[in-house]
């Protein structure tokens, strides 16, 4: 087991080294300069000099990589340079969304998508399976933004008034802010420390935060302000973990030990519920992991119709704006997290699956 | 889903070894075939999917007007003028439009009827190169193992660590606006699934007696490479490049939303979604109608792909 | 019963003497230029007396009060630009003397700010101030319309008629005067021939494109710069629309059936372009149809787009347009045409000659001549064709009393009754900083000028300036030294007096690129540099 782990994380180096490699050299092949696209038609030509030499942009692309090479590995991930802040003071502040957005959306696409797929798969063949796979692709079809919007029409604007009435954007209501669990509990700590960072983002998860310091206002209006772009982004995979569930199901209840239950008279709920689903659910349990990961970064759209402050959207920005430091250090964050994801997945599929033998 | 693909090809392979020193790889599609039109889903899918290519290829005669052609100075219709049908009740002298008028007052419904060609050979074209690309790495790195496998499967993971969408948006920024680039960007993107795919079913036959068989008689490598183990990997990969052509269909969408892909005055739907997004609520039909092409035309690719996968896993019980 | 008064009064002089004693000497300081060389135009910043800044420029500036009401020549205690360095903590922490502090900056989320109760003018009439955004025009009306923000910017053209027809919503033209402009690059083949610019002058239906593509308002351009700045409108109009004539030039200059070209874009909404796409392809479609010109409609990504065509490498036409500053013909004409700029290939000595002479030139009829030479030597050598002023408008709520858009500058949030005690407005991003010397976006300006005061502000209706921070600033006679006699009693949100040395501080920051404090965000102090021609001591 450590074995593997280790061997997993060795194999992610290199992999991880040549993401850094790769992201470097692209974000710098896009034409155009950070200069303009920050000062926008404003800028003057000495402006721009200076600007490009401020910012060591003016060296040759392998002394620029190795001056950020060295510093990434002492844990400094440069400046923004839009933004003269540090940016890992960035990830601290807006990572912490995206974790939400994107637990949520798994969540409720599980909640929603396993039971579709169980239905579907034991109601095999017949309209009802039709039905709720179609049900289920319809939300993949369709383009996020439009969704957002519709949702936002209709709970913001058509139901205003009325108790389920949900608000189009944002994180807090305006004028409500989150009390850090630290300070609601008379921590005293050191500003600018790794530990004040560390505490300062998982305070930023305002549910959480909200829930561990009892503060009911906070948690009600952050739940009210993420269901809509929950349910949005829960439609991309819900799809797909209600088709892996039907299909697993379907492959399991074809099996042979199957058969024997049922040959032996034991009623279908009895063996779908006992014998079938435990097993079914295991790939999914895969599928999963992969999902996790996508909706991390793939949650640009929909950060970007309810107004999120989130990774995937500051990435986005980052790329129009030339940002080179929020896109390198964006882009590692993301496919460690990637990465660290799919090897708790595989890790507990072992645990879960006697068959399989890590090796 | 890559797991199940994975341990369906093996199965797969396991069962169907024998028919196929024995028999020929057609059999098998024939009875793959008619279970796939047992199949409700399957049979939704393909109507879905029958359709479009049929407007698509029908275009010039089902189209209504030119999709290029701006009609100010020629029909007396408002900027955005929502549908217009006599049918339903629009006056006799307002001239028709059954998906209303664009922003630069050109007819809807013939932009979104020609959008399915642009579509439908987005879709097959990105699939196409990214399944050939995919199979072509897959497969060299399976057989011939050693570094170049590490390597290749190296770069694959390195494509796959990125959030597919912000890279290939990125690639899209280098190399500038536009659908031919917008298309190699995808087909970057979503071709390490299929390499790992191919990689999986080549390791997966490799070593079974019959390719033995065939090395012992003295068969070339490239020989047995063609006819006798892509044959058997085929198989996930045929029901992956049909969710494929969904997923790429969409990507470009989004692409093109983003301002990335197709230009105007190309009528492709993600584009036409992307330049009235603003209008969601004043003109609603313009961001209706293509949103709902895109769905039809996804929806039906991803049933059909669901519906070849039941068709094609030997353990299912009809 | 006399003498004792006259005692007591005697003493009561002397104790005040010694009390204005103690206090201590004001020690003014000052910021100067070693000469005039370095091509900027400010000489010397004195602070001459507590409450008298002196400003002593190189050239004649008639338009200095109009640039000198920018928001990003707005002033913070001198011991807090001292204290951050001018950078860092400040880009998050500015303190003025305006109505409003800064409560929260809530990144990505909101700007939270309080009234500020020692405020030397009018207080707000409400409590606190919140500041959100959101890209989509749609996604703001939604809001406006569910009541969750009170007032928002930037409404698409479509949503106008909806806007003016709704009796719980305000419609609010913004008068922001800009323009649109087709240009081309006359160092590329053929619009190196000016009878190929002029056929395209001629060749476009400027008419049908703001009757089908911009909102009410909006007006075809008789001239570069708008008729509502002075001097803007004089000399003779455009070109009408002459596609006849047109194509005989084009024929003259060897193109009879036109050529193949690109049009070139960014899609971006401004004020001068708020459907950059539609109107892309309608100049496509107008240039074939009239002209025979084949023009590729090719997106650009904004960054690359403004890289390019700024500095002249675009082969073929690009559309591109400009939102004044401050209201001075200098920000429209002087930027675009003059010698250094070379965004529209060649430059031209008629126009940038007689525009160097106009803007060193302080009274307004005198300079009205050579403005129209200006315009005439424009709309003869066609560097480009002027098409339209844009109209732009946003909403508010019907509740709010006296809901406005300023022509410039941001809305003035302190004058507004919301009948409640929050306020929210939506506007279209986040600000980049809140040290807005260093910054260039309106959405940074716009919560900066909430908060720190500058020594003129624009007008709530016109392009007039009006006393903020200084009482008066008179010019003497030929504009070179302008003389601002400041405010008293004035309180920084911190506690401090506000007096002359802060100005100096506050400018030195900007302009002295060797001084300690000029530190910033982009460290580039974009309109520091472009308004004033130059920092001091840049290398």
């Amino acid at each position: 087991m450590i074995g593997y782990i280790t061997r997993r994380v060795l194999v992610s180096i290199p992999v991880l080294f040549g993401i850094l490699l790769v992201t470097f050299v692209l974000a710098r092949l896009i034409p155009g300069d950070p200069c303009k696209a920050i000062l926008g038609e404003k800028a003057t030509v000495e402006t721009c000099e200076r600007f490009t030499k401020l910012h060591g942009l003016d060296q040759p692309i392998y002394v620029q990589f190795g001056l950020y090479i060295t510093r990434v590995l002492q844990g400094d991930f440069g400046n923004s340079i839009r933004f003269s802040r540090p940016v890992s003071q960035i990830l601290v502040e807006r990572l912490p969304m995206t974790i939400e957005l994107a637990i949520g959306g798994l969540v409720l696409a599980i909640l929603v998508g396993v039971p579709l797929g169980i239905l579907s798969a034991m109601r095999h063949n017949t309209s009802v399976d039709v039905a709720t796979m179609i049900f289920a692709n319809v939300g993949i079809s369709m383009p996020v933004f439009w969704l957002g919007l519709m949702l936002a029409y209709v709970f913001a604007l058509m139901l205003k008034g009325t108790w389920l009435w949900l608000p189009p954007s944002g994180r807090l209501s305006a004028g409500l802010t989150s009390t850090p669990f630290y300070e609601a509990w008379g921590w005293t700590v050191m500003a600018g420390t790794a530990k004040a960072k560390l505490l300062e983002f998982v305070a930023n998860h305002y549910i959480f935060n909200a829930l561990i310091t009892g503060d009911w206002t906070t948690f009600k209006d952050a739940v009210r302000h993420l269901i809509l772009p929950v349910v949005a982004l829960s439609t991309i995979s819900m799809a797909i973990i209600a088709r892996m569930t039907r299909s697993s199901l379907l492959d399991v209840l074809g099996r042979d030990y199957v058969r024997t239950a049922r040959a032996k008279g034991a009623k279908e709920p009895r063996v779908v519920g006992r014998h079938a689903l435990r097993n079914a659910l295991l790939p999914v349990v895969t599928i999963l992991g992969l999902q996790m990961g996508g909706l991390l970064g793939g949650a640009v759209l929909t950060e970007t119709v309810f107004g999120l402050a989130g990774v995937g959207r500051m990435l986005f920005e980052a790329i129009t704006a030339r940002d080179y430091p929020i896109i390198q250090a964006f882009t590692v964050v993301i496919a460690v997290a990637y990465m660290m994801i799919n090897l708790i997945v595989d890790v507990s599929y072992g645990f879960l699956d006697p068959r399989i033998r890590l090796e | 889903m890559v797991t199940t693909l994975k341990r369906a090809a093996e199965a797969f392979a396991e069962q169907q070894d024998e028919e196929v020193l024995l028999g020929s790889p057609t059999a098998l599609w024939k009875t793959a075939l008619r279970r796939l039109f047992r199949r409700k889903t399957g049979i939704v899918g393909i109507c879905l999917v029958g359709f479009m290519m049929f407007v698509a290829v029908a275009a010039p005669v089902l189209a209504p007007y030119d999709p290029q052609e701006v009609l100010i100075g020629k029909e007396k219709v408002r900027k955005r003028a929502p549908p217009c049908i006599h049918l339903l009740g629009c006056a006799i002298e307002e001239p028709q439009h059954f998906m209303g008028v664009d922003g630069n007052v050109r007819d809807q419904l013939s932009r979104v009827i020609y959008g399915a060609r642009v579509s439908l050979s987005i879709g097959f074209s990105t699939v196409f190169f990214a399944v050939t690309g995919g199979m072509f790495l897959g497969a060299i790195a399976a057989y011939w193992g050693g570094w170049l496998d590490n390597v290749i499967m190296r770069v694959m993971d390195v494509i796959l660590g990125f959030p597919s969408l912000l890279l290939a948006i990125a690639i899209v920024a280098v190399l500038g606006p536009g659908l031919r680039n917008a298309l190699l960007a995808i087909s970057i993107v979503t071709l390490p699934a299929y390499a790992r795919v191919m990689r999986a079913s080549v390791l997966s036959v490799k070593e079974l007696d019959y390719v033995a068989a065939s090395r012992a008689i003295g068969a070339s490598n490239t020989r047995i490479l063609l006819v006798r183990i892509v044959p058997n990997a085929i198989t996930p990969i045929v029901v992956l490049a049909t969710l494929g052509i969904a997923s790429a269909i969409l990507d470009a969408a989004g692409l093109s939303f983003l301002g990335l892909g197709a230009q105007p005055p190309t009528p492709e739907w993600g584009t036409m979604l992307g330049s009235e997004r603003n209008q969601v609520f004043s003109a609603p039909h313009l961001v209706f109608f293509p949103g709902l092409a895109i769905m039809i035309t996804v929806l039906g690719f991803n049933l059909l792909g669901d519906g070849m996968r039941d068709a094609l896993d030997p353990r299912l019980n009809d | 019963m006399t003498k004792l008064k006259h005692i007591t009064s005697v003493v009561g002089v002397l104790a005040a003497m010694c009390l204005a004693g103690s206090a201590g000497a004001f020690e003014g300081k000052s910021l100067a230029a070693p000469n005039c060389d370095y091509g900027g135009k400010i000489k010397s910043i004195e602070a001459t007396d507590q409450f008298t800044v002196t400003f002593t420029m190189c050239k004649p500036d008639p338009a200095f009060l109009a640039k000198a009401a920018f928001t990003p020549f707005g002033i913070q205690p001198e011991e807090h630009l001292d204290a951050t360095g001018g950078g860092g903590e400040i880009l998050g922490n500015p303190i003025g003397t305006g109505p409003w502090r800064l409560d929260t900056w809530a990144r990505g989320d909101s700007v939270i700010m309080r009234r500020f109760d020692d405020y030397w003018g009018n207080k707000p009439k409400f409590e606190t101030l919140v500041i959100r955004w959101s890209d989509s025009g749609a996604g703001r009306l939604v809001e406006l319309r569910a009541g969750t923000v009170d007032q928002i910017t930037n409404l698409s053209p479509d949503d106008f008629e909806s806007v003016q027809n709704d009796e719980s919503l305000t419609f609010l033209p913004v008068a922001n005067p800009n323009i649109l402009y087709l240009a081309m690059t006359s160092t590329f083949e053929p619009f190196d021939k000016l009878e190929v610019r002029k056929a395209v002058a001629m060749g476009i239906d400027r008419q049908r494109i703001v009757d089908h593509f911009y909102p009410v308002g909006s007006e075809v351009a008789s001239h570069f710069t708008p008729c509502s700045i002075v001097n803007g409108c004089e000399g003779d109009t455009w070109y009408d629309f002459d596609p006849e004539a047109a194509r005989a030039l084009l024929a003259e200059a060897g193109y009879p059936d036109g050529f193949k070209t690109k049009i070139n874009y960014r899609d971006v909404f401004r004020g001068y372009l708020p459907e950059p796409s539609l109107v892309a392809v309608e100049f496509q479609t107008q240039l074939r149809d009239n002209l025979g010109i084949e023009a590729e409609v090719v997106v650009m990504e904004s960054g690359e787009f403004i890289d390019e065509s700024t500095n002249g490498r675009l082969d073929g036409f690009y559309l591109l347009g400009w939102g004044a500053d401050y209201p001075h013909v200098t920000n429209f004409l002087d930027f675009h045409f003059s010698a250094k700029n070379p965004q529209f290939g060649n430059v031209y000595p008629e126009i940038y000659e007689v525009l160097e002479k106009a803007s060193t030139i302080a009274n307004e009829e005198t300079a009205k001549p050579l403005y129209a030479q200006a315009n005439n030597a424009i709309k003869a050598l066609v560097p480009m064709v002027p098409i339209v002023h844009g109209a732009s408008a946003s909403a508010a709520g019907a509740y709010v009393g006296n809901a406005h858009f300023r022509p410039f500058g941001a809305p003035l949030f302190d004058r507004v009754d919301p009948g409640k005690d929050t306020f929210v407005y939506m506007q279209n991003a986040e600000p980049i900083s809140l040290y807005c010397a260093d910054e260039t976006d309106g959405e940074s300006l716009a919560v900066c000028q909430q908060m720190v005061e500058v020594l003129f502000e624009y007008a709530i209706d016109s392009g007039a300036v009006e006393p903020r921070l200084a009482t008066e600033c008179a010019a003497n006679d030929d504009a070179t030294v302008w003389t601002c006699t400041l405010r008293q009693g004035v309180k920084f949100h911190d506690g401090s007096d506000f007096d002359a040395n802060d100005v100096v501080a506050s400018w030195a920051a900007g302009i002295d690129a060797k001084n300690p404090n000029h530190k910033g965000n982009t460290g580039a102090f974009e309109y520091y540099s472009y308004l004033w021609d130059g920092l001091m001591n840049a290398e």
